[in-house]
């Protein structure tokens, strides 16, 4: 039998996959908004796709929803997953050679399924386009990060599972099951299957992926992040410990009901529409308990923002996430949804929650976690906190732009003149659009211009440096 | 010599908001002082400016034809603009005297009124654009007057709330985040108004 003092004395965390993942992350980001500001662009001059198919907003609207979803997001979640969930089990990860095969898996699976979607190859189901071969590519490595992940918590030298765990670990199981449900189809050609639903169903099934999508992955697994990075950087416990384990209970259970706010006024059942207004506003309960809990637990630690440029990027993203995590349960009220439903309002508050709290939240950690992975400081504080102001100014121009647009946007389709007829023409109204539009792409360049600060700053803090080796604590074995 | 919280006091606070910050970080004035001598008579002004551009104009929202409302229907939404604001205006102060435990800092609930008096200044004189009411213009001209309020906030809230400014910065945050939840509020409460039919004629 190994001496457990002996095995100890050599094992190091794995750490190099994850500074693997984070650079990966932070490429798919500086991608993927480049191009959504190209997209951005389009609204406002429709010529710039230049007549090629690839370039049609169609397409590349996609491909940005996709490459910094999956890219940017998921390379982001799966690189601080590995990294806490060592650290809070003080184990090395349970099979790291599996773990180095999710991350590279991983991308050329974003990169080959960002590819099929320039080419046109799609099951048109928002958030889920890929095609079958990605799908089961996808569910694959998967299943090799669950592995991973959950093998690693089983060997875990600490008794309780830490509540960051929690909620990545849920972030893997929901995710796998929405993935699979959602995409049962029958293919036809090697590019192209029919979805196993038909109809209000497909509908259903769609819209119950798509918002648990946005619930456990964007919500839930950046919340993970949260509950690890935040009070590692205040360097103090969480507020709460009981009420973060409250608030993953009850947001599991809610979340998961919400979905068909996004078919209100359509053909599904109306008990159906009703649940799902009723549990999106039962929701802000456990969100706003989280961003509390956040919120408390950096109040104590103030003096640590004098030397940390990534605190302010987190306090940042839970007041957005808050702002979003408010505006989704009121979006979700018929009587609200019934003007907001498919104007710009809903990309404005998809943004609030992507660019606020996701990016920002991403910021924050990657501006702690990049100067300890390569063991120095950061290039440059002064760029860092640039880089805030920019996001900050983006953002806030982003979101009111778009209220203004999707308010507008509303009226103007359901106005009626005297006769009681609709007062104003699709053009008309889509006139009327360009100038929001045109302030969406300044508020998305400022906001694109911050990330290039960003890779900036990190590549000059990484060059000519390797990721350091980093032990378990030695106290670990008194319970090992 | 000490000034008052005034109307003056305001008017210089758009020259210089520094000497201005620290003055009122000397004063302790009363909520109710603060609240009918200056906060009120700003809360009056965007829905008085948006009862004249509309009823005189009518909102252009892109379109070459103008949305026009009945005069009855524009007053009772105007008042219900002032009441949001004036809940608004309150809610903020109260919720930041709240905030106020937590970041150490001063507790005198007419601080708070003044501090958020001074933050949403600009946007009820940047409201003067609502007497030409076109929305992408009265967008346009309130991002400006955001961007400055949220500047007023994050440097004038720990010089006149006395403490740190890290704990400003984030007490700052933190009154942001409720700020624009108090905003979204004001957007579904007036759509939800518009659907039960205190707004423009529409087909729902």
């Amino acid at each position: 039998m190994p001496d457990p003092a002996k095995k100890l004395s050599v094992e190091i965390y794995s750490d190099r996959v994850v500074t693997t993942l984070v650079m990966f992350s932070v490429i798919w980001a500086v991608i993927g908004m480049l191009a959504g500001v190209y997209v951005a662009a389009e609204m406002v001059w429709p010529a710039l796709n230049f007549d090629q198919s690839w370039l049609s907003f169609g397409r590349l609207r996609t491909f940005h929803t996709n490459v910094v979803i999956f890219g940017f997001g998921v390379s982001a979640l799966m690189g601080t997953a590995y990294y806490s969930v060592q650290r809070t089990s003080h184990v090395r990860l349970y099979a790291s050679n599996l773990a180095w095969f999710t991350c590279w898996a991983w991308q050329i699976a974003i990169l080959a399924g960002g590819i099929s979607l320039l080419m046109g190859l799609t099951t048109s189901k928002e958030y889920a386009e890929l095609e079958w071969p990605f799908d089961i590519a996808i569910t694959l490595v998967w299943v090799c990060f669950a592995i991973v992940f959950f093998g690693t918590i089983a060997k875990r030298r600490i008794k309780q599972i830490y509540i960051s765990n929690w909620f990545y670990g849920g972030l893997i199981i929901v995710i796998a099951m929405l993935h699979i449900v959602n995409n049962l189809a029958l293919p036809v050609t090697l590019t192209k299957s029919y979805s196993l639903y038909a109809g209000a169903q497909d509908a259903i099934v769609q819209w119950w992926y798509g918002h648990n999508a946005v619930g456990f992955l964007l919500t839930g697994g950046f919340l993970g992040m949260m509950y690890y990075f935040l009070p590692k950087q205040a360097e103090r416990p969480i507020w709460s410990y009981k009420l973060s384990i409250v608030a993953f209970w009850a947001f599991t259970y809610s979340y998961i009901w919400a979905g068909p706010h996004h078919l209100h006024f359509n053909a599904i059942p109306e008990w159906v529409q009703n649940l799902g207004m009723v549990m999106s506003l039962v929701l802000l309960a456990p969100s706003w308990a989280s961003m509390v809990n956040g919120i408390m637990t950096v109040s104590s630690a103030w003096e640590k923002l004098r030397s940390d440029p990534s605190l302010k990027f987190i306090v940042l993203a839970l007041a957005f996430y808050g702002l979003a995590t408010f505006e989704g349960p009121m979006l979700a009220i018929k009587s609200v949804n019934i003007i907001s439903h498919f104007t710009e309002w809903t990309i404005g508050h998809v943004h609030s929650g992507a660019l606020g709290w996701n990016a920002m939240i991403t910021y924050g950690t990657f501006y702690f976690l990049v100067p300890r992975l390569v063991g120095g400081n950061l290039y440059s504080v002064r760029l860092a906190n640039i880089h805030f102001w920019l996001a900050l100014a983006g953002t806030i121009l982003y979101i009111v732009a778009l209220w203004g647009a999707g308010v507008s946007q509303g009226v103007l389709w359901l106005s009626l003149d005297d006769l009681g007829e609709l007062r104003y023409s699709f053009t008309e109204v889509m006139a009327a659009m360009k100038p929001y539009y045109l302030l969406r792409l300044v508020a998305g360049i400022l906001f694109f211009i911050g990330t290039l600060l960003m890779i900036y700053n990190f590549f000059k803090t990484i060059v000519g440096r390797r990721t350091i080796a980093v032990r378990p604590p030695i106290e670990s074995l008194a319970v090992a | 010599m000490q000034s008052a919280f005034s109307p003056r006091l305001m008017l210089r606070l758009l020259f210089q908001p520094n000497i201005v910050f620290k003055e009122l970080a000397e004063l302790e004035p009363s909520s109710i002082a603060v609240f009918f001598k200056v906060a009120l008579w700003f809360g009056v002004l965007p829905p008085l400016f948006a009862y004249i551009g509309a009823s005189k104009f009518g909102w252009r929202l892109g379109t070459v034809e103008p949305l026009s409302l009945q005069k009855e229907i524009l007053l009772s939404i105007s008042v219900a603009y002032f009441i949001a604001l004036l809940f608004g205006f309150i809610s903020a102060a109260i919720v930041s005297r709240w905030m106020a435990n937590t970041y150490g800092a001063r507790q005198s609930l007419g601080i708070h009124f003044a501090m958020i008096t001074v933050v949403g200044a600009p946007i009820a004189v940047g409201s003067i654009v609502h007497l030409y009411p076109n929305v992408f213009i009265n967008v346009l001209v309130l991002i400006p007057a955001l961007l400055w309020s949220m500047y007023l906030l994050y440097r004038g809230l720990p010089i006149v709330l006395h403490t740190t400014p890290e704990r400003g910065m984030l007490m700052s945050s933190s009154l942001i985040g409720y700020l624009l939840v108090a905003f979204v509020s004001l957007l579904g409460i007036t759509v939800f108004l518009w659907i039960n039919g205190i707004g423009p004629l529409m087909g729902v």
